[in-house]
C-alpha cells in the first residue's frame, strides 16, 4: 500500500468538497476520476457505497408508510440552505404525506422564500403591555410547540418578565441597596427591580396590570447579528433575506450551543420527543416554522414565517389586547414599525452586545 | 339564551331524579340503550330529546372576548371550514387567542379624514352598534314583541317578553353612576347625541354611528388618533403589508369610555385574569423560589 501511495491529487479543494456534500449520486463525477490514485480508488469505493445506500432509500421511498420513507429521504438530505428547488419541493411533499398521516387531517408544509423588498421587524410597547401572556398562549396554538405536563414538555417561546417598579418615595428612602445581595441589580438606589435581573417569569397575580409592577416581554429578537449564527457547529441556524433567524430542525444536532450564545434566552430544545396532540396541531405549517419538530432539536420564534411569508400579521400581534405588539416592513416608510422608529422613542434590548436586533421596544 | 339555559337546567335536574343513565342514553342518540330497565321510562319521555339534542350544543358553546369584557365584542366559537375555528379561546380566561379567519364579520370601516386612500376593502372593522343599541332594543323586546336573534340581545336587557324588572340605565352599565372620564368635566352629552340616543355626537352635533368613535375621541384625543390612524396606538389585524387588508379594532373595543380613569386600573386598561404561567423549571418548587434564592451575579 506504502508503494502505491501518491502525492495528493492537484484538484482544487472546491470541487473536492462540493460533491461530498451532496445527497444526489447523480452531483459525483465518477468517470473523472483518474485511475490508479488511493484517494481516488477510496473516494470511489465510497461514493459507490453511498449510492447504493441512496438506492436502498429510494426503493424504501417506494414502498412502505410515509414515515418510513421520510425517515430514510431525510438522512440523505442536504442543509435547507443548499437544497435546490425542486429537493425543497420533493422534502415538502414527502413531509406533507407524512404529517398528515401522523395528524390525520391535511397538513401544508410551505416553503415560500423571502421575497425581494421585505425585511421584517418588530416593535412592542413596554409602557402598553399588561402582562398577561396572551402572545405567549397564541404562540403555542400557532406554532405546533410541545404541551406536555412533564418536565421540559412545556415549550414557549415568548417569556413574559415582571420587574417591579423602581420609585423615589420619601418612605423609601432609608432602604438603600437589596439586602443581601450586596448590587444593585436594576431600579433605582432605593428601590430594586426585582432580586434577579432576569425578573420574574411565574408571577401569578389575580388579575394584571399590578400595580406596581411593569411587563417585559422577551422572544427572539432576530438579530441582525445573532451570535446562535456564529457558533452554530453544523450551520443549520441562519439569517434568512427578509430578516428572521431560522433552523433547519434536520440539520440540528442538538448540541445547545445556540442557546449558550443566544443572550435572550430565545431558545428552547425539545429534550423530549414533543407532546402534540393531535386535534390541537396547526395544519398551516412552515419548512423553516412551525412544522412539528422531533426530539432533541432547538426551536425558537421565526416571526410565524407560515403567517409573515402569506403577508399575515404573527400570531402575538393579533392576540394582544392591548395593541403592544406592531409588526412590519422596516424597508417600507409607511409601515406601523417604520414609523414608530421615526416617531418614538426606542430602545433594543441589551444593545451594547452588539446583535443588532430587528426587535425593538418603545414608549409613548 | 339565560331562560333557555334555567329551563335545560330543569330538565336535565329531572332527568336526573329519573337515573343517571337515562342521560346518557337521550344525549347520544347513536348510542343504544344502556339497561333494559330504562327503557320504559326512555319511551315516557319522547317529547324531549328537542331540547336535551340543543342542551348538548350550547353547553360546549365557546364565547370568547377579545380585548375587554363587556365591549360588545365577544365572538362565539364556531368551525369556518371542516377542521378550522373562527377563532381559538383561552381555556382559563376564555380570552380569544387565535383568529381563523381575521376578518369575520366584519364591515367596511367607510371614509375617514386622511385615510381617505385607503380601498374601502382594505379597512374593516367588526360592526357593534347592533348590539349596543339599548333603545331600539327596549322598543321591540317589550312592546313589539318581535325578540331580535339571541346574539344580539345586549347581556343587560331581558331575553324574553316576560315582565322583568325595567333595567334601567344605571343597571345596564354601573360604571356610568360614577362616570371617569374628563376629570368630572363633561357629561353623557358630551359623548352621546342629544335625540339619537342610539348615536354618538361630533364637534358640529351630527350623528356618529358607535362603529366610527374614533371620530369623536379624536375631538380631545388628537395626539392618539394620529398614532391609531399610522397604526402605532391599538391594534389591527389581518394583513401586515402597510397596503394590506386589516381588521381595524376602534377606541371603545379596548377601552371603557365611562371609566378611563378608574383608580383600579393600570395604564388605561381594565385589570385581566392572566393566562398559565410557564411550567416551572427542574428544581423550583414554587414561583417564590427565585425571589428567595437570587442568581449571584
Amino acid at each position: 500500500m506504502n508503494a502505491n501511495e501518491t502525492p495528493p491529487t492537484t484538484e482544487p479543494p472546491s470541487a473536492s468538497l462540493a460533491p461530498s456534500a451532496s445527497a444526489n449520486p447523480a452531483d459525483y463525477p465518477a468517470a473523472r476520476a483518474p485511475t490508479t490514485s488511493r484517494r481516488s480508488f477510496l473516494k470511489a469505493g465510497g461514493m459507490l457505497s453511498l449510492s447504493s445506500l441512496m438506492g436502498a432509500g429510494a426503493l424504501m421511498t417506494q414502498s412502505g408508510e410515509a414515515h418510513a420513507a421520510a425517515e430514510w429521504a431525510e438522512h440523505f438530505q442536504k442543509n435547507y440552505r443548499l437544497m435546490t428547488d425542486a429537493e425543497k419541493d420533493e422534502a415538502r411533499q414527502r413531509l406533507e404525506r407524512r404529517y398528515s398521516q401522523e395528524y390525520e387531517k391535511p397538513v401544508t408544509v410551505d416553503i415560500t422564500g423571502p421575497q425581494p423588498g421585505v425585511l421584517m421587524g418588530y416593535a412592542l410597547n413596554v409602557r402598553k403591555c399588561i402582562g398577561c401572556r396572551r402572545c405567549v398562549k397564541a404562540c403555542v396554538a400557532e406554532n405546533n410547540q410541545s404541551r406536555g405536563e412533564r418536565p421540559g414538555e412545556r415549550i414557549e417561546w415568548i417569556q413574559v418578565l415582571r420587574m417591579e417598579r423602581g420609585e423615589f418615595s420619601e418612605d423609601k428612602m432609608d432602604h438603600g441597596y437589596p439586602e443581601g445581595l450586596g448590587i444593585q441589580v436594576g431600579g433605582n438606589a432605593y428601590t430594586p427591580a426585582g432580586q434577579v435581573l432576569e425578573g420574574q417569569y411565574h408571577y401569578t397575580p389575580e388579575a394584571v396590570p399590578e400595580k406596581d409592577a411593569t411587563y417585559m416581554p422577551i422572544a427572539c429578537m432576530q438579530c441582525e447579528k445573532p451570535p446562535c449564527v456564529k457558533v452554530c457547529p453544523v450551520r443549520t441556524t441562519y439569517r434568512e433575506g427578509d430578516g428572521p433567524v431560522v433552523i433547519d430542525y434536520n440539520w440540528c444536532i442538538g448540541c445547545r450551543m445556540c442557546m449558550g450564545a443566544c443572550p435572550y434566552w430565545a431558545r428552547r430544545i425539545n429534550l423530549t420527543t414533543p407532546v402534540l396532540p393531535k386535534a390541537d396541531m396547526n395544519p398551516v405549517t412552515h419548512y423553516l416554522g412551525n412544522r412539528p419538530r422531533m426530539r432533541g432539536v432547538v426551536e425558537k420564534c421565526h416571526w410565524c414565517l407560515q403567517r409573515t411569508r402569506q403577508g399575515r400579521y404573527p400570531a402575538c400581534v393579533e392576540v394582544c389586547p392591548v395593541g403592544a405588539r406592531k409588526f412590519g416592513n422596516l424597508l417600507d416608510p409607511n409601515s406601523e414599525v417604520s414609523l414608530i422608529l421615526a416617531r418614538k422613542n426606542v430602545f433594543r434590548l441589551k444593545a451594547e452586545m452588539n446583535t443588532f436586533p430587528k426587535f425593538f421596544y418603545f414608549y409613548d | 339564551m339565560m331562560k333557555k339555559s334555567v329551563l335545560h337546567t330543569i330538565f336535565i335536574a329531572l332527568v336526573a331524579l329519573g337515573g343517571g343513565a337515562l342521560i346518557t342514553a337521550c344525549s347520544d342518540h347513536s348510542a343504544p340503550p344502556a339497561a333494559p330497565a330504562t327503557q320504559e321510562q326512555a319511551q315516557a319521555t319522547p317529547p324531549e330529546p328537542t331540547p336535551e339534542a340543543a342542551a348538548p350544543q350550547e353547553a360546549k358553546e365557546v364565547v370568547c372576548f377579545e380585548s375587554r369584557q363587556g365591549g360588545a365584542t365577544d365572538i362565539i366559537q364556531h368551525e369556518i371550514q371542516p377542521g378550522l375555528l373562527n377563532v381559538k379561546c383561552s381555556p382559563t380566561t376564555s380570552a380569544a387567542l387565535w383568529y381563523g379567519d381575521p376578518y369575520a364579520d366584519t364591515v367596511p370601516m367607510g371614509k375617514m379624514p386622511l385615510l381617505e386612500s385607503i380601498p374601502d376593502d382594505k379597512a374593516v372593522v367588526r360592526p357593534r352598534s347592533e348590539k349596543l343599541n339599548l333603545l331600539a332594543m327596549c322598543g321591540t323586546a317589550c312592546h313589539n314583541n318581535t325578540l331580535p336573534p339571541a346574539d344580539r340581545v345586549p347581556p343587560t336587557l331581558p331575553k324574553n317578553n316576560h315582565p322583568a324588572p325595567i333595567p334601567t340605565m344605571e343597571g345596564m352599565l354601573p360604571e356610568i353612576a360614577n362616570l371617569q372620564h374628563g376629570r368630572g368635566r363633561i357629561w353623557c352629552l358630551e359623548c352621546h347625541h342629544t335625540t339619537q340616543r342610539n348615536m354618538l355626537v361630533d364637534h358640529f352635533g351630527d350623528p356618529i354611528s358607535f362603529d366610527q368613535p374614533q371620530l369623536l375621541c379624536g375631538k380631545c384625543h388628537g395626539d392618539k388618533l394620529r398614532d391609531w390612524r399610522d397604526g402605532i396606538h391599538g391594534k389591527r389585524i389581518g394583513e401586515w403589508a402597510s397596503t394590506g387588508k386589516k381588521r381595524w379594532f376602534v377606541c371603545t373595543e379596548c377601552h371603557n369610555p365611562h371609566n378611563v380613569q378608574d383608580g383600579e386600573r393600570n395604564r388605561g386598561f381594565i385589570q385581566l385574569q392572566p393566562e398559565t404561567p410557564p411550567q416551572l423549571p427542574h428544581g423550583m418548587v414554587d414561583a417564590d423560589y427565585e425571589k428567595l434564592h437570587p442568581i449571584p451575579h
